[in-house]
């Protein structure tokens, strides 16, 4: 069961998250004696809007600018240029009560003080939020037979498991009841069970009237999870809809998805400079490999991709309709 | 219990926590000021005068020390180590709150260091240990060790600040020892140190641990001539005002560098 949590409280905004023209650059130094500074653009230009009890979903490659866009709106960064305002109040101006009324999920194994226990981590987090004494207790058991973890709630956090350690900062994520939600790339290195239990227990939250920010690389999580997704490229957003709208970026285009053996990084480099090719990914695996080719022709390509690969083993060749990956792929690498 | 009150306490219970289960931080910081101590006294053997009294106590002061350069000045990165400090700084809690109940936790670490110290000096080397006034020791070595702990909440915001802090802080490790005259009366230091001796908190407590020690050591101190018990109130109140201002200094430190790092990203991962 899902602990109980407050209602939503009224604010002056309609929206959860407005971010209007984020942008953020940090000056780097270089060099001990000759120094010399530059400067990285993190966020060049992000607008957008996440209305109450959804769940928005933020994708991009690696330095997109998706956990930077995060930090400024969870007031840990200050932007550059650009305002936001989340539940209503300015990540500038209002920054302690944006911080009690936001909860953060940072995924990996860290983030944790493993040498302590469960409840003892969750009551350090639950004091830093200022959680009433007379609530804390309740809550952080509600919260750990919720993530199924009050079994082990007494045992130090360096002996569990990775699902485990991500469970439990679901909970401290939650400790504070809060309203609105960041988390980022929850699921990152869970095996695809523990995977699948934490969308569900996202899925849940916002069934509870939670609003969720969720960054991932995982297209099919953002295409079974959120209402409606951003695609980040190069720290602008290069498309907003919803997960079937961003699917029509590649309507013009099916999808050639090849399974075979002993194809060479080679190979997937000649299909990019093939004619009528948009897009292609590798999941180059030791026992199985998989091309996803994408482009206008359908069929009428396989004979050049047998030609390609006239040297690997091929097992199968299908033709696919596009999915939001397709749709992310072509969005970010053209 | 006041907010920051509450934060203060769940800091400093969270690091004993992590000190009870984390042994390995123990052993150094006794068998170093046990060395120090070992050291001295057999430097000082057949001397006369309060010598066996001043390397006691200024090994276990040496445990203070060395717990609270460390330890404290080591606060922030610990959290970047343990991948927690980003989860910290986005509670509504002041940063520099979360340091000082982990300051105050490392400094009452190092109390275990004096006390370990007193413990071997009394039993290993038969030195005397009679306390003339132990209100006035105990009172003492608590606000001394909040005057350490103060300054450790300095240093924190110094290793955010600067890379070449934990430089800094091990290379002021044995000159801060030494001026604050843990080791040797100040009065026996050059008299061109003595401004810096007397501008650290911690020199004038334990002047007022080392005179509610023993009337003997009275002669020696900056207040040679006053009455016993003036010279230790004087010690303590010199030490709180100046504590106070390591706070205030401490307070705008911590400002600044919440408010760069949250500019430059230097204590959040973008």
């Amino acid at each position: 069961m899902m602990p109980e949590t407050k209602a939503r409280s009224t604010s002056a905004s309609d929206k959860a998250i407005v971010a209007e023209h984020l942008c953020k650059v940090f000056s780097v130094t270089k060099g001990t004696l000759r120094r010399t500074k530059s400067q990285v653009v993190a966020v060049k230009d992000v607008s957008f809007e996440v209305g109450y009890g959804e769940l928005f979903g933020l994708v991009g490659p690696n330095g997109a600018g998706k956990t930077t866009t995060i930090k400024m709106l969870t007031t840990m960064l200050i932007p550059t240029s650009g305002k936001a305002t989340v539940l209503g109040y300015d990540v500038q101006k209002n920054v302690t009560k944006v911080r009690e009324k936001i909860g953060i999920v940072l995924g990996g194994e860290r983030g944790l003080y493993t040498r302590v226990n469960a409840i003892d981590n969750l009551r350090y987090f639950a004091d830093l939020y200022g959680v009433p004494a007379s609530v804390r207790d309740k809550r952080i058991k509600e919260l750990l037979e919720f993530m199924g973890l009050w079994d082990r709630a007494r045992d130090r956090v360096e002996t569990y498991s990775k699902g485990m350690k991500q469970r439990l900062h679901l909970a401290r994520g939650l400790i504070n009841d809060p309203e609105l939600i960041f988390m980022d790339e929850p699921t990152i290195g869970l095996d695809p069970e523990i995977a699948r239990d934490t969308r569900d227990m996202i899925q849940q939250l916002v069934e509870k009237g939670k609003t969720v920010l969720l960054t991932t690389h995982y297209m099919f999580e953002a295409d079974e999870l959120c209402k409606r997704v951003a695609i980040i490229r190069k720290g602008e957003i290069a498309a907003l809809d919803t997960p079937s709208g961003l699917k029509k970026y590649v309507r013009d285009a099916s999808v050639v998805e090849v399974e075979g053996f002993g194809i060479t990084d080679k190979e997937v480099a000649k299909f990019k400079e093939t004619r009528d090719v948009l897009s292609v990914s590798a999941d180059l695996g030791e026992n199985k490999q998989v091309l996803r080719i994408q482009t206008p022709k359908g069929s009428e390509i396989i004979s050049a991709v047998q030609e390609i690969l006239k040297n690997s083993r091929i097992y199968d060749i299908k033709i696919k309709e596009p999915t939001l990956e397709d749709a992310y792929l072509r969005l970010v690498t053209t | 219990m006041p907010r920051v009150l509450t934060v203060v306490y769940s800091a400093f219970r969270i690091a004993m926590l992590h000190w009870v289960a984390d042994p390995q931080w123990v052993i150094p910081n006794i068998i170093a000021p046990f060395i120090f101590t070992a050291v001295a006294l057999t430097l000082f053997q057949g001397s006369s005068g309060p010598f066996g009294l001043y390397a006691v106590l200024g090994g276990g002061m040496m445990g203070m020390w060395g717990n609270t350069l460390y330890s404290s000045g080591f606060a922030i990165e610990f959290e970047k180590w343990q991948g927690t400090l980003e989860e910290v700084i986005a509670t509504p809690s002041q940063l520099m709150h979360v340091i000082t109940g982990r300051s105050v936790s490392n400094a009452l670490f190092g109390l275990v260091n004096m006390v370990a110290v007193l413990v071997i000096a009394a039993l290993g080397f038969r030195i005397p240990l009679g306390i003339a006034n132990p209100l006035l020791f105990s009172i003492s070595l608590l606000l001394t060790l909040l005057s350490v702990s103060s300054l450790g909440l300095i240093f924190a915001s110094a290793f955010v600040l600067s890379r070449s802090a934990q430089t800094l802080t091990n290379g002021l490790e044995i000159p801060l020892y030494i001026i604050s005259g843990s080791m040797f009366p100040v009065a026996l230091l050059p008299f061109w140190i003595h401004p810096a001796a007397y501008v650290l908190g911690p020199t004038w407590g334990i002047d007022a641990i080392r005179l509610a020690t023993s009337q003997e050591y009275a002669s020696q101190t900056f207040w040679a001539g006053m009455s016993w018990n003036t010279a230790i109130i004087l010690d303590l109140t010199i030490m709180l005002v100046i504590t106070v201002g390591y706070v205030a200094l401490a307070a705008a430190l911590f400002k600044m560098v919440e408010t760069r790092s949250r500019i430059n990203g230097t204590l959040v991962e973008a």
